[in-house]
């Protein structure tokens, strides 16, 4: 008898209404959104822009408080410390601090995962090495491109050795080879057993590291399941699902 | 603990590095070294002089200080998206919004030491060369040496910092700023030294003069988590127009740097009138970010 694995993160009937001065409800982001992620797979949230994928992240980080329904990290609610203590996130735009340099920047979130110092020293070392940034170390952020600066919100992300792993679009402006990087970096972590949530627009990405992805469109799930499972193209499935939606930004892309 | 200990750090550091922060220290140290020259060829009484232009200095520096280091390391973090990283992590909203506030007044605190340390070099300059200006009635002799040593603890800090800038890549802001700071500090120990002590009853009275600066620190970053920068910087505007008719319990500082005890009961009045507020200020703060989307 094989034993279900663990799950990580669990959205029951989620909703997120935005509202505006007068609390009247101006957006429906996410609308009564169901999931679940297991321990050590890779998930990914797939959709066009304004799908959801990304307040859906929030809500999982305790960023935002769902308007109903429930969200468990770990088991425990999302705004639990001891709950974020055991997750690394990278934003969909790398937010740094423009004043530090990149090792600064890394011991600065080695601190807020409350690695001792030493640890924390060695710990940055061993990240800007693997990012490919030792050469740069002690340069302000501020300088960067959007690629160095996407490699050192990486390297953020995994300072504190996190169980999770939340990635909202991880390839977003890298060129070909640093995305390819970055996925085979991804897909090294989940060979390591860590779990691996990860929000994308681009399906390459999603057929290339996801174990099992889900689907959204306008806030609702549209499909759930394992990639193998969704057709012999993710691409055909998801033009399938939701290529006949006229507002669907990236319909047009694909087609063309 | 650790976490908020590293935000308190990288925010000291983001306020000490910013230019507006290194422009109204120096602007402090200025107003300190030239107001009492013009004052004393006209009014005489140059220790008076030389202490009302650095509490001067201290009090309307201190709070544009205050007010813009607590606004922007505030905002900032909300408008960038930095605090979304570090809330992702295992720290409180709460305690991230002490921890920033915290920050800011840890910059504070060398700011106001910076500020202390010119204000007792030059009332000891001024003490010294009043002195010796009644004997020889040639003020511009006793007063050139003084200025001098003031503009130089000015200028040196940014000719430094720029050849640490141009030589070995140090951060010119950050570096001008804390050589500013140190310098200071280093011709207020020996100006201490020189005058046997007398001049450090200056640093009481800063003390005092630094609570209404906190009041505003904690009202702005309050605010700030709140309101975008404008609005924060005005309502900040409306605290300190409310804590002006108090502003004589902050100005006993005069009483400090005359002559006999020092007078404590003063110094306690100011810091009780000034606790309720800060904690009032930071106790909104923490409820507008737990409350925050």
């Amino acid at each position: 008898m094989t034993m279900e694995p663990e799950i990580v993160v669990s959205l029951n009937g989620v909703s997120k209404t935005f509202r505006d001065f007068w609390l009247r409800p101006t957006v429906v982001a996410v609308d009564a959104l169901s999931l679940g992620v297991r321990r050590g797979e890779v998930f990914g949230l797939l959709g066009p822009n304004g799908s959801g994928k990304s307040t859906t992240i929030k809500m999982i980080l305790g960023l935002l408080s769902p308007s109903a329904g429930e969200v468990r990290l770990f088991g425990l609610g999302p705004r639990s410390v001891a709950a974020r203590r055991r997750l690394g996130y990278l934003p969909e735009l790398s937010y740094l601090h423009p004043f530090l340099t990149a090792a600064e920047t890394l011991r600065y979130y080695a601190g807020l995962c409350s690695l001792p110092r030493r640890e924390a020293s060695r710990r940055t070392r061993e990240l800007l090495a693997m990012v490919g940034l030792e050469e740069v170390a002690n340069r302000p952020v501020g300088g960067f491109s959007k690629g160095m600066a996407r490699r050192v919100a990486l390297a953020s992300a995994l300072v504190g050795r996190p169980e999770l792993l939340v990635l909202d679009e991880p390839t977003s402006g890298l060129d070909p080879i640093s995305t390819k990087e970055v996925k085979t970096l991804v897909k090294a972590l989940a060979r390591g057993g860590m779990t691996v949530l990860t929000t994308s627009h681009m399906l390459a990405d999603a057929e290339d590291i996801c174990d099992r992805v889900m689907i959204l469109n306008h806030g609702k799930s549209v499909a759930e399941g394992r990639v193998a499972e969704l057709g012999t193209s993710l691409e055909e499935f998801f033009l399938a699902k939701v290529g006949d939606v006229q507002d669907f930004a990236l319909a047009p892309f694909l087609k063309g | 603990m650790k976490p908020y200990v590293s935000i308190t750090l990288a925010t000291a550091l983001e306020v000490a590095s910013s230019p507006l922060s290194l422009l109204v220290m120096l602007a402090a140290m200025a107003l300190e070294v030239f107001a009492p020259v013009f004052h004393y060829h006209q009014f005489g009484d140059p220790t008076r002089m030389a202490r009302d232009a650095a509490l001067s200095a201290l009090f309307t520096c201190g709070a544009v200080f205050a007010v813009f280091g607590a606004i922007r390391a505030v905002r900032r973090e909300i408008e960038t998206g930095t605090q979304e990283m570090a809330l992702a992590h295992a720290v409180a909203r709460g305690g991230f919004f002490l921890a920033k506030a915290a920050g800011v007044a840890v910059a504070f605190a060398v700011f106001a030491a910076a500020v202390s340390g010119t204000a007792v070099t030059m009332f000891t300059g001024a003490a010294i060369g009043g002195a010796i200006a009644e004997q020889t009635a040639q003020l511009a002799r006793v007063y050139g040496p003084c200025v001098a040593a003031g503009v130089a603890a000015i200028v040196l800090p940014l000719v430094l910092a720029a050849a640490l800038n141009r030589f070995f890549r140090f951060r010119f802001v950050l570096t001008a700023f804390f050589i500013a700071a140190g310098v200071s500090v280093a011709g207020g120990a020996v100006s201490a030294a020189l005058s046997g002590g007398d001049c450090l009853r200056l640093v009481p009275a800063v003390v005092l003069v630094a609570c209404p600066a906190l009041v505003l620190l904690s009202a702005a970053a309050a605010f700030a988590v709140r309101f975008r920068a404008n609005a924060a910087a005005a309502l900040c505007g409306v605290v300190l127009a409310a804590m002006l008719p108090a502003m004589d319990v902050y100005y006993r500082a005069e009483s400090l740097s005359r002559g006999g005890s020092i007078p404590l009961g003063d110094v306690a009045l100011a810091f009780a009138a000034a606790l309720p507020a800060v904690a009032g200020f930071l106790i909104f703060g923490i409820h507008f970010s737990l409350n925050r989307e």
